[in-house]
């Protein structure tokens, strides 16, 4: 009850001068928001990225030329063949199923309308072990591969944009300005991996490499292990595979890196935690710099009111009632702040989001409450030298004071 | 007794002055009295009143408040004392300003962790005749309610004895009057009043008259008529009366 009527009784008294009120919370109000879009922007980015790397499949192998082992890549970068994702499919027992790919940008053109486009050639391997599949038509299929077909099928996206409304099942389009036949449209996917598919155009693997690119080697071979338990297993047998493959000799570096999701995540894990660092740093140092504000004007408010710190001392007060009042007050100011912080911390978010269109950013509850309790804390920190210096007041001195 | 000093002392060290504002000071108030301490500005007797207050501390001698030796209290206890047995009143009011009459009454009550504290409060107010005014900000009245309100504090918690620094200081004759009447009302319903003024003409509106001169007591007498008498012939107290008067005059009537 008494803290309750403090509590009144400060506010009352942070009323009575609301504009330099105001000013004090300015400070911890930039600093919460700092804070809080902050935040929004770190968990929006890693629940994004977070939702590709869901979609990449947990019992995935990624496979791609060039040795990481020790940190310089070797010179033969190109080392994956067709065939290599052919052999670790039949001879390793843990692995399900592979694909390779080969991927490249061309134009592609269908009447006047033209695109420059991703182009992704692959095996009908790919359809299953990503779980994408069409939505008119039909995938690649092994006789495409086999027979170097110029047949494609188009990501959700370029069909609509190519085609609108119609669809082009059978329609023929230009590639690189080579003749192909549309024969499948796939259904809506976004992302998967860090890959727009939507905006992608698949060829039979073998017609991409040969007949419109003119490569030997492919980018990456996709690998699926028979279980997600597996997967360590799984990924020492296409080492062993791969290494008896390309003939390389005990004690020189693989000529391939192999990488799954949780790699994946771990590393860009190590880059957000860079940002996070930085970020909070930033946040930290607006909310010292509110703390100051709130310190200064809490001098200010004990100096004028030395003559009522008096007063109150002499109908009884006690030095910790003093005291009280002032960290109240100092506290009141810095979760206003704080609760103002949140708002426009939150709507500065969103409206990040809105103007670049590519963050995307989601507020944690957490960061909430992180922002309020930090906000009440430097309150208190801020307060308590204020605090302190009035409830030492001489009452005597205090009440003479002009 | 309800006030008992011995050889009180205080002394301030100015840099490298040593001041001694209260130089020794032996006193007695009994419950009931109403008492003036008169003097010059620097002899010492707000010091005084800072130490029966409980305010200050002494540098030396002994105070005992109601038979307890206030000598030996903690700021709290002294916080505590302050709050239930002492009822202050200033010569500039000493109200805050941001605050209703109400809200200023009711401070005391609010340190003193106290229920019902409007009701007491309002009480209070209709004590000092200013129950209709208890919404309006200090800064909305004139100084004579100001020091009711201010009387209205002191009082809110039945203090056994309030101390009145220069009551009437910062008021005009008759509003002065007024005050001093209050007071009058107030002791006949038993609180002892200790007053500190340089007035002559106020301080002998009490039942005894303490003079001080260098931080020592160098009279204490009753006021009785003949020291009225004597005050007069001395030109003390009559001067005073026609000098406020010819005062009012020329300013005209104020607020």
């Amino acid at each position: 009850m008494f803290a309750f009527r403090l509590i009144l009784a400060s506010l009352r008294g942070l009323q009575t001068n609301l504009m330099r009120s105001l000013l004090a919370t300015l400070g911890v109000i930039i600093g919460v928001c700092a804070v809080v879009s902050a935040m929004s922007i770190l968990a929006g980015a890693e629940r994004e990225i977070g939702k590709r790397f869901e979609s990449m499949g947990a019992d995935q192998i990624m496979i791609v030329s060039g040795s990481s082992g020790r940190g310089h890549r070797q010179a033969r970068v190109n080392a994956l063949t067709p065939e290599d994702a052919d052999t670790i499919r039949d001879q390793c027992p843990l692995i399900r199923n592979t694909a390779a790919e080969f991927t490249s940008a061309a134009q592609i053109k269908y009447l006047q309308r033209n695109t420059n486009a991703a182009v992704l050639a692959t095996t009908d391997a790919y359809k299953k072990i990503n779980d994408y599949d069409v939505a008119f038509g039909r995938f690649i299929s092994r006789e495409d591969n086999r027979a170097a077909r110029k047949v494609c099928v188009l990501g959700h996206k370029i069909a609509n944009k190519l085609f609108g409304e119609v669809t082009p099942i059978g329609f023929r389009v230009k590639i690189k300005g080579q003749g192909f036949t549309v024969i499948g449209v796939m259904e809506k996917k976004g992302f998967l991996g860090f890959r727009e598919v939507d905006s992608q155009v698949m060829v039979p693997l073998e017609t991409g490499m040969k007949r419109l690119f003119g490569v030997r080697f492919v980018t990456m071979i996709t690998a699926q292990a028979t279980g997600q338990e597996k997967l360590e297993a799984a990924i020492q047998q296409v080492k062993r595979t791969l290494r008896g493959e390309h003939k390389i000799r005990a004690g020189t570096d693989d000529d391939f890196s192999i990488f799954t999701q949780e790699q994946a995540k771990e590393r860009v894990a190590d880059v957000t935690k860079i940002f996070e660092v930085v970020l909070y740093s930033i946040a930290g140092i607006s909310l010292l710099v509110g703390g100051i504000g709130i310190m200064n004007i809490m001098l200010v408010s004990v100096t004028e009111r030395t003559r009522e710190i008096g007063v109150r001392i002499a109908v009884g007060a006690r030095r910790i009632d003093i005291a009280a009042q002032f960290l109240i007050e100092a506290a009141v100011i810095s979760m206003i702040g704080g609760v103002l912080g949140v708002v426009v911390g939150v709507a500065f978010a969103d409206l990040l989001e809105k103007i670049t269109r590519v963050l995307k950013t989601f507020t944690p509850p957490s960061a909430i409450v992180y922002a309020l309790v930090m906000a009440g804390c430097v309150g208190i920190v801020s307060g308590l030298y204020p605090a302190l210096r009035a409830s030492r007041l001489n009452p005597v001195e205090a009440l003479r004071y002009e | 007794m309800l006030i008992s000093v011995r050889q009180l002392a205080r002394v301030y060290q100015m840099g490298e002055h040593v001041v001694r504002a209260l130089a020794g000071v032996d006193l007695d108030i009994q419950a009931g009295e109403f008492i003036s301490i008169v003097g010059a500005s620097g002899s010492g007797k707000s010091t005084l009143m800072h130490l029966l207050g409980c305010l200050d501390r002494a540098t030396s001698g002994t105070y005992e408040l109601d038979g307890r030796p206030v000598m030996a209290m903690s700021d709290r206890e002294l916080a505590l004392v302050r709050n239930k047995h002492i009822g202050f009143v200033f010569q500039t009011f000493n109200l805050i300003n941001r605050t209703s009459a109400l809200d200023n009454v009711g401070i005391p009550l609010f340190y003193g962790r106290q229920a019902r504290v409007r009701e007491k409060a309002m009480a209070s107010l209709e004590r000092v005749g200013l129950a209709n005014r208890y919404k309006h900000k200090p800064s909305e009245m004139s100084g004579g309610e100001r020091q009711r309100v201010a009387i209205a504090r002191a009082i809110v918690n039945n203090p056994t004895v309030i101390f009145a620094d220069e009551p009437t200081g910062n008021l005009d004759t008759r509003t002065g009057e007024q005050i001093l009447e209050i007071f009058h009302d107030l002791h006949q319903s038993g609180v002892t009043i200790v007053m500190v003024t340089h007035e002559m003409s106020v301080a002998a509106q009490a039942r005894r008259l303490v003079h001080m001169t260098d931080g020592l007591i160098d009279a204490d007498r009753e006021v009785t008529t003949e020291l009225r008498r004597e005050l007069v012939q001395a030109g003390v107290l009559g001067a005073t009366r026609v000098q406020n008067e010819q005062h009012l005059e020329t300013e005209g009537t104020p607020s």
